[in-house]
């Protein structure tokens, strides 16, 4: 079960606080890794964006812990082009990084599982 | 002997500013104080800045070499490059947006850098300054004029950053 202050209820903080500043996001994927409960293991986002510009590839930021969000993350924002290219395995996702171990959010069912 | 050329200064600092981006994304993702963070994302700012400058305009070198403050500047040359604008072809309003947000964050970073304006803004990523009776370090102090950062706007920012950093190769700002 799932608590505020676990890393999957602060991960979910964040994807709802992603939606709620950015209405130009439609998607987010969690990404999983092997070691996802290592210590210092980021949250890690791929968020579909309209507003963002296109890169052809994916650059992921890393932001360190902070009071609200105590754990660190590494975000990626892509354009919905981009991501059909990722999806289609044409465009590589940062190292480690998978997209058949990501858990999909939508603006809808995100908002719904609240 | 040759004397160096302003394009092997350029690819210089193109060098330096890939290399101390990479340090600040290790330095957040470790979780160190956001002075260290943010001091090496101001360094990278202003070479990319200054690589830029170096190859595609004729700022004469003494200028380059020893001012703190080329960063806004080159954003500002930056969005209105033939390249972003076609990136952003179908969302113009976002680059407008994008125009405004990118001014305020880059003249904040340039503040980071202890030689900008001292007086009238003392807070920097490297030394300790006067807030009324308290001396205050940065290593004590959250930044909060740049969690603008964390947002959707500043990881577009960054996004900018990384792309001339990159691209520097092929892209030009004039």
């Amino acid at each position: 079960m799932k608590t505020e202050d676990d890393k999957d209820g602060v991960a979910d903080r964040l994807i709802d606080w992603h939606f709620r500043v950015e209405p130009e996001i439609t998607k987010i994927y969690r990404i999983f890794s092997p070691e996802e409960n290592a210590p210092g293991e980021p949250i890690k986002l791929l968020e579909v964006n309209l507003a963002t510009f296109c890169t052809g590839s994916v650059q992921a930021f890393a932001f360190g812990p902070a009071d609200d969000i105590p754990y660190p993350s590494v975000v990626a924002e892509v354009t919905p082009e981009e991501m059909d290219q990722i999806l289609a395995h044409k465009i590589a996702l940062p190292r480690g990084w998978s997209i058949e171990a990501a858990k999909e959010f939508t603006r809808r069912n995100h908002e719904g599982s609240r | 002997m040759s004397t160096p050329d302003r394009t092997a200064w350029a690819y210089g600092y193109a060098k330096q500013s890939r290399s101390d981006f990479a340090l600040y994304q290790r330095l957040e993702l470790s979780g160190e104080e956001r002075c260290h963070c943010l001091h090496f994302l101001q360094m990278a700012c202003e070479k990319i800045a200054k690589a830029y400058r170096f190859r595609d305009t004729a700022t004469s070198e003494e200028r380059l070499t020893t001012e703190h403050v080329a960063f806004s500047q080159f954003i500002d040359s930056f969005l209105a490059s033939g390249d972003m604008k076609r990136r952003y072809r179908d969302h113009l309003e976002q680059l407008l947006r994008m125009r405004q947000h990118a001014r305020l964050l880059a003249r904040e970073i340039e503040k980071l850098a202890p030689a900008v304006d001292r007086e009238g803004t003392p807070v920097n990523a490297e030394y300790p300054w006067q807030e009324g009776e308290q001396i205050v370090s940065p290593c004590e102090y959250g930044f909060p004029q740049l969690e603008l950062l964390k947002g959707p706007l500043g990881r577009s920012f960054l996004k900018l950053v990384k792309v001339a950093i990159d691209d520097f190769e092929h892209l030009r700002i004039h």
